[in-house]
Formats: C-alpha cells, structure tokens, sequence
C-alpha cells in the first residue's frame, strides 16, 4: 500500500512537471577544484551534481560503451566528439585554461630564454640535451598531457627524432595533473619546469609551494587551450542541464571561478583579473580525426616518450589462492596484450620498455627482466604469468628490498629510462624484513634508486596503513585494487 | 492504515485532477502553449530576448528553443517531439521540406556572410593587396586571398606582418562542413571562386576543384560543430586563436549593437559574398502558426534586427542601422548563388575522403 502511494505520488508529481534535480556527470579530476561551488549551485538552483571522476581514454569509452550519464565535464570533448560524436546533444564551454610550460627563474635565465619569445623547437633543444628536464602526464591518461602531445605534434610536425628529443626531458611523468603538480612540489629541487595547465602552475605561485617560483612560457608556436565544455548526454535532462550552464555562466561564477580557480572566463563579460599574464594566445591546430589522435598517441608511447622500465614485486602466497590470483593473472596479461578496449590497447606494454618481475611469499624470487620488442615478448610474458606458483608465507619487504637492490644496479646504468615499482599484496608481513627494517635500508639507498617511486595496491588483507606510508616514503602514490584489480593496473600504468 | 491512508488518496487525486483541468483551462483561456524547436546556434541569443518572449507569450506562445548545427538538423539529429526547425541555410531548408514533405516553409529573415578579423590582420591583408579598406569596413578579394593560401603562406611570411608574425597557415576558420551552415556556405563561396566564378553545377566540376578546396578546411585541424564555437574562439581566446572566422554578418552585428566589441575588432566582407537565408520548417500546426508570426510581426522583426538579421523589410533593418551605427555594407551586389543541396551534399563527402 505504501508503495501504491509513492508510486502515485511520484505519477502526479510528474505529470506537475516537477524536475528532476540531480545531474548526473562524468568528469576528469581536473574540476574537483570546483566543488565548493556545486555545494552553492546546489543550494542556489535546487541542482544537485553527481560526479564520478574518471581519466580521459577511460571516460570516452565508458561514455562510447553507452553507460548511463546524464553529462560529461572534461577538460575539452574533442576527443569524444572524434569516436562518439553520436552521444554529444550540446555543449557549453564553462572556462578555459591552456596547457603551457612552467620553466625555473634560474634555468630561463641559464638556458638564454629571458626577454625572448621561446619556440617548442627551443624546449625540444633544450630537452634534448638534456639542459630541460620537465613533468608532464601521461597522453593516454591525463588530458593535460594528452593536450601538451596534440600541440607539440603541431607545432612541431610529424618530425619524430626531433619529438624524442622533446620528450627525453620529461623526467616525471604521471596519470593525473593534480598529483603531477604534487610529485613536482616534492621533487622540485631536480627538477627545471612542468608542463600542466596555466590554472596549476598559477596556484603553485598564489599558494607559495614552490621554493623558486616558475616563469609562464607561451610558445611561439602557439599551445592548446582546454576549455572545459560541459557536453548534455542525456535529451531526457536537457533542462537541467541548461540551468545548471546558465547558473556555471553568470557573471558571479564566472568571476568565482576565475578568482578561486584561476580559469580564464568563457564570457567577455567578466574582464581578465590582473593574475593572468598578458600573453599572445596562438591556439594550435587540433587534430581532425580520431585516426590521426590514435597515431600521435601510439607514436609517443612506443618510439618518442622515455623508455619504461617497469619492476612488478608480486605476492604469492598461499591465501592468493583462488579468485585472487585468477584476477591478478588477469590484469597482468591484460597489460601483455590481452585487452583490446581502449585504454587496454594503451595501458600495454609498449616496444623498448622493459618488464622486471619479482615474486615473492616467504622467499623471494630473482628478478626476470624482459625487453619488449613486440608482441613476441608480451606472449612470453603471459606464459610466465600462466606459470606463476603459490608458496607459503608473505615477505612483502624482503621482495621490495630486492627490487630495490636491483633498481641500485639498473638505474645508473639507464639514465634515458623512466623506473618504477608496482606492489602487490593481500595480506600483512609475516616473514623476512619489517617495514622499519626496509624504510632503514631504502633511506641508505643512492639517489638514482632512492628516487623511483613505489606504487602499492591495495589488494584483499592488506595493510592499507603500510601502503601509504611506503607510497609517502618514495614519492609515489596508493591504489586501490579492491573493486577492480584489473583497473588498478591499467591506472597505475599512466604513472609508468 | 487503510483509513489513514484513503482520505489521503482522495486529496491527491482531487488535486491532480483538478491540476490537470486548470491547466487544460487555463491553456483555453490563453495560457501559453508550449513549442519546442531545433534552432541553428545562431538565433540561440534572439531566442532568448526577453521582449520576444513577452510578445510570443502575448500570443499565446513559450518556446524552448535547442541549438543544433544546422546540417545536422536535416540530417542526423531525430526532430520528433519538435513543432518546428529553424535552420540556417536554404540547403539544409530544402532538404527538411523534402524530408519531412513540408509544403510551406518562412523565410524569415536573411543574413549576408562575412569574415570577423583584427585591425591589426586587416593591415597585413591591405599590405599584402588582398583586402581594402572601405570605412567602417574591409572587403575580402576571395581570389587574391585563395592565391595566399595555395602559396601555403604563413602568417610570418607576409609583408608587414610586425604585429601578427605567428607561424600557422593563412587561413580562415569555420566550423565542421559536415554538420553547420556557415561552414558549407564558405565551401559554397570558395567552390565559386575556384570554379572560374561559376556556381559548381556537377560531379566533374567540384572534381576538379577539390585538390583546392580541401587544404581550406584539412590544414584547419579540429572543427567545432556549431557556427558558434568558432566565432566564441574569437571572442575569448581572440587574435591568437582566430585571427579570421567565417560567420554570419548578424554575429558580428549583434555584439556591435551591444557595444562587447574590442576597439581592435574589424567587419570583413568577402567579395564575392553569399547569403544565408534563415527559413522556419515547420513541423506541426503549432510551428506553422509561429512561423507566420515571426515573419510578419513588424515588432518582432524589429528584435531581429537588434539581433543583427536583415529581415524582409528593409525600412526596419535601416532604422536599426541607422540607430546602432552598424558599419555593414549597402549595396551587396556580387552575391553568388549556392549550389543545389546534392552538389554540395557530394563536394562535402569528397572532402571528407580526401
């Protein structure tokens, strides 16, 4: 009877017309920064936003998959009106912020840029020689990164020696630009500058991060301005979906956003504060097919970005047993080939990177390390996979000892490859080294080694306290394989 | 609980039912009718004029206009649950009427197309014997200007280019010719020109063109899909980004009217021009009966004119001129004709193979 009653009610309320208030989006990390801002959307309209963050490659394709949003907010929907333009009913560019490079004081000055109008085919020199070593993210996961790659082919053309070069400077990379901004803060003493949208690099400056503070460039060229378009999905929530972009467009928030976030205005009516610099924006070419977007991408991954080496210390123990390390064999072969969605065609191995696999229960294994070349690897790799055995035992810290003894031989001996570690384990500690034991030994570690980043993944039992504070203690960063170990990998593959 | 819960029932249902007389009535008594229609982004900021919406509720009328490009209006987009299409262009026009055997359609007002530029573009253009000065605005030689972009000249190899020597191609910026207007108006436009200023008629003329005509829009990378996007890049990002955009004359106008123009923003006219027409297909009785009053009302065109569309009646679209102080050209008169929608319909596939 209650239910006859809801049932009814909610008939008559529709037939009132009365709106739905909530709008469901999917969007990029990138505008979290605006959060405080739906809270007051939410009491001003009566519109309730529910967001799930997603990266770029993965949001166009469960977009393209037809999974059910009401709308999208990435930093620009080129690339989704590319492979699914189909799903785009309108869009409304919210603001704007292009993605430039963010250089030292000290090294504009030691590289002769000051008072100079700089050109991608000066950093290329620069980066080349090894003079520029810059943060940028990962194309295929974050779309400042992602962006910066489409520009840089622009300006630069289809010239790939001269694009390597580029890209031999990006000394750090990483899957999102919030935490690329974050690793920069912590590793800012070695490095010279970081590509990322203008909005970043003016906050570390307003929020006083930064030991030296970094210099704006705009390159010559010209560079790529996301814009932020919030894309309707869903005929059924036109509506709210125009009052929300009404609302996001007022001259109040467009100036709130400006202010806070420090985002270019979409309007003319809101004049550009004095936090902007008064730079010429020469907005690049921006490719005009997907196929053309596919093809920068694969060459970036496989001949123009640094060279892989990715360590994976794994855990073997008995209480792996089962499902567990069915879905771990499954996320790993998937990362040898198997997977052909989307981001899984670019989340594999790619040519030149090399693989170091470690496992470890009571007893740890020697490192096997394979060089990719193509497909023959990668199959070989799914054998090895195949072949992993369960012992007894989980000595988690001797197994990331190992692979850090290894890393102080491999890195000095590599200086052009980019080197992490991925830990996985379900369970607690329970033979070998402790944490302590381990954090004393890595702490006397050298510099080249001391230097790679660990990225654990929370897995079944695991010791959600220890893995933060090992990704704290080496710079890199906690995910969460519970809900999809599979996703997990693919994610932590953009930190790579 | 079932004695609670009857009374309730009863109120609820009394409420609706009477919700859905009043509403029945009051639609009798004049409330205004819902119409829903597909417009061309264009007319997006016309639609939402407050004094529109006051006489078309007068009328009896509340319109909820959505902006589509205008090709795919008479293509992809699915119009059911619409009163009405408004697109730009009597191509995509004449293809709704086709497709959706409407016998009357309005013509309801028309706009010439032009190029929004920068005075600083406009000297580099004047220097470079591709453009003159007429007063309050430049007129485009759409021969000379083809010649630039064949040399595949840049920006930074024109004569006097100080305060513009950026490296991208020349070019002029449109948006997707597959899915707007003013983007296939331009192909129109420039076929014209490369055809030896003969409209393109069939398959071996635009053949022979194509190799031409292709660069105009390939070296362009990304389009939007909309005639807004690329004229909102101008606006925004500016000189930098668009440092000449194909649009309506009516985009530019109704930014002079509301005086959001930089000092540094220049009205361009290409010589020879085409016209846009802006027809209403109507798609129920509804839409018929809107379309007849947005063409007559003498206020309404008015508005329009405000909005920067000639409408038919020229005494109005002068008053408007004459009070704004719009710098726009009198006498079109080299207007070219566009192609037939399967010419231009067939130059566009062959663009996109190409």
């Amino acid at each position: 009877m209650a239910r006859g009653l809801v049932l009814l009610l909610s008939l008559l309320f529709v037939s009132c017309g009365a709106e739905p208030t909530t709008l469901n989006v999917i969007a990029g990390s990138e505008v979290r920064d605006l959060e405080p801002i739906f809270q007051d959307m939410k009491r001003d309209i009566g519109v309730e936003l529910k967001v799930t963050y997603s990266g770029t490659l993965d949001g166009v394709e469960r977009i393209r998959g037809g999974e059910d949003f009401d709308a999208a907010w990435f930093s620009h929907a080129k690339y989704l009106k590319l492979v699914a333009s189909q799903r785009v009913l309108q869009e409304e560019r919210i603001m704007l912020s292009p993605v430039v490079l963010g250089v030292k004081r000290s090294t504009v000055d030691r590289l002769g840029w000051r008072g100079k109008s700089v050109t991608w085919g000066d950093i290329a020199d620069a980066a080349a020689s090894g003079k520029l070593r810059y943060a940028m993210t990962n194309p295929s996961a974050s779309n400042s990164g992602f962006t910066a790659l489409m520009g840089v082919n622009a300006a630069l053309g289809a010239d790939s020696a001269r694009l390597k070069g580029f890209f031999r400077g990006q000394v750090l990379t990483a899957g999102s630009s919030g935490w690329l901004s974050d690793a920069f803060v912590r590793d800012q003493a070695t490095l010279d500058g970081m590509i990322n949208y203008e909005s970043v690099l003016l906050s570390l400056g307003r929020d006083k991060k930064l030991k030296e503070p970094l210099e704006l460039l705009y390159p010559k060229e010209g560079i790529v301005t996301a814009d932020y378009p919030l894309t309707l999905l869903s005929a059924a929530k036109r509506e709210v979906y125009q009052k929300v972009v009404d609302y996001l467009k007022s001259d109040k928030v467009q100036t709130r956003i400006m202010n806070e976030t420090l985002r270019r205005p979409a309007t003319t009516d809101v004049a550009l504060s004095s936090a902007f610099p008064k730079a010429l924006l020469v907005e690049l070419a921006f490719p005009q097919t997907a196929a053309e977007v596919s093809t920068i991408l694969g060459r970036y991954l496989s001949d123009q970005r640094r060279a892989a080496h990715s360590v994976f210390v794994l855990d073997v123990s008995g209480s792996m047993d089962g499902e567990r390390i069915a879905s771990l064999k499954k996320a790993l072969r998937g990362l040898a080939g198997e997977d052909s969605s989307l981001t899984g065609t670019y989340s594999k191995f790619q040519k030149r990177e090399q693989v170091t696999t470690i496992t470890f229960s009571e007893r740890v294994s020697q490192p096997e390390t394979l060089l990719v070349t193509g497909e023959a690897e990668r199959k070989q790799f799914r054998d090895t996979v195949d072949a992993l055995e369960l012992g007894n035992g989980t000595a988690i810290y001797d197994g990331l000892e190992a692979a850090y003894a290894y890393l102080a031989k491999t890195v000095p001996a590599e200086p052009d490859r980019t080197h992490s570690v991925v830990l996985m384990t379900d369970g607690e500690n329970n033979a070998g080294d402790d944490f302590s034991a381990f954090e004393a030994k890595y702490n006397a570690l050298p510099a080249a080694a001391k230097n790679v980043k660990l990225f654990p993944i929370l897995f079944g039992e695991g010791n959600t306290d220890e893995m933060n504070k090992l990704a704290a203690l080496t710079g890199g960063r906690v995910f969460d394989g519970r809900k999809s170990l599979e996703a997990a990998f693919k994610e932590i593959r953009g930190y790579q | 609980m079932n004695r609670l819960i009857a009374p309730v029932l009863s109120l609820i249902l009394i409420l609706g039912v009477g919700y859905l007389i009043f509403t029945s009535v009051g639609q009798q008594l004049g409330g205004p009718v819902k119409l829903r229609g597909a417009i061309g982004s264009e007319k997006a900021e016309f639609f939402k004029d407050p004094e529109l919406q006051s006489i078309l509720r007068g009328k009896g009328f509340e319109v909820e206009a959505v902006t589509v490009g205008s090709r795919s209006m008479a293509t992809t987009f699915d119009l059911t649950g619409f009163d009405f299409a408004f697109p730009a262009g009597s191509p995509a026009a004449e293809k709704l009427r086709r497709d959706k055997k409407v016998s009357t359609s309005f013509d309801v007002f028309f706009s010439p197309m032009v190029i929004a530029t920068w005075k600083s573009v406009s000297a580099i253009l004047k220097a470079n014997g591709v453009s003159s000065d007429k007063g309050k605005y430049d007129e485009l030689n759409v021969a000379a200007f083809l010649e630039l972009v064949k040399a595949q000249k840049r920006w930074s190899d024109l004569k006097g280019n100080a305060e513009y020597d950026v490296s991208k191609p020349v070019l002029i910026s449109t948006t997707d010719v597959r899915s707007s207007n003013s983007a296939a108006m331009f192909l129109a436009l420039m076929s014209y020109v490369l055809n030896g200023n003969n409209v393109v008629q069939d398959a071996t003329q635009a053949t022979k063109i194509t190799p031409a005509v292709a660069p105009l829009f390939r070296q362009q990378g990304y389009q939007e899909a909309s005639s807004a996007g690329p004229f909102e890049d101008y606006l925004l990002i500016g000189i930098g980004k668009s440092p000449m955009v194909f649009i309506y004359e009516s985009q530019f106008l109704e930014r002079v009217v509301k005086k959001s123009l930089r000092p540094e923003m220049r009205l361009m006219y290409p010589s020879p021009t085409v016209f846009t027409k802006h027809i209403l297909v109507p798609l129920t009785p509804n839409g018929t009966k809107l379309g007849e009053l947005l063409t007559n009302d003498p206020a309404i065109q008015k508005i329009a004119a405000k909005y920067g569309f000639r409408p038919n009646n020229p005494d109005i679209f002068n008053t408007t001129v004459t009070q704004y102080g719009l710098p726009i050209k009198t006498n079109l008169v080299n207007v070219i004709d566009p192609p037939n929608f399967e010419t231009l319909e067939n130059m566009i596939r062959s663009l996109e193979t190409k």
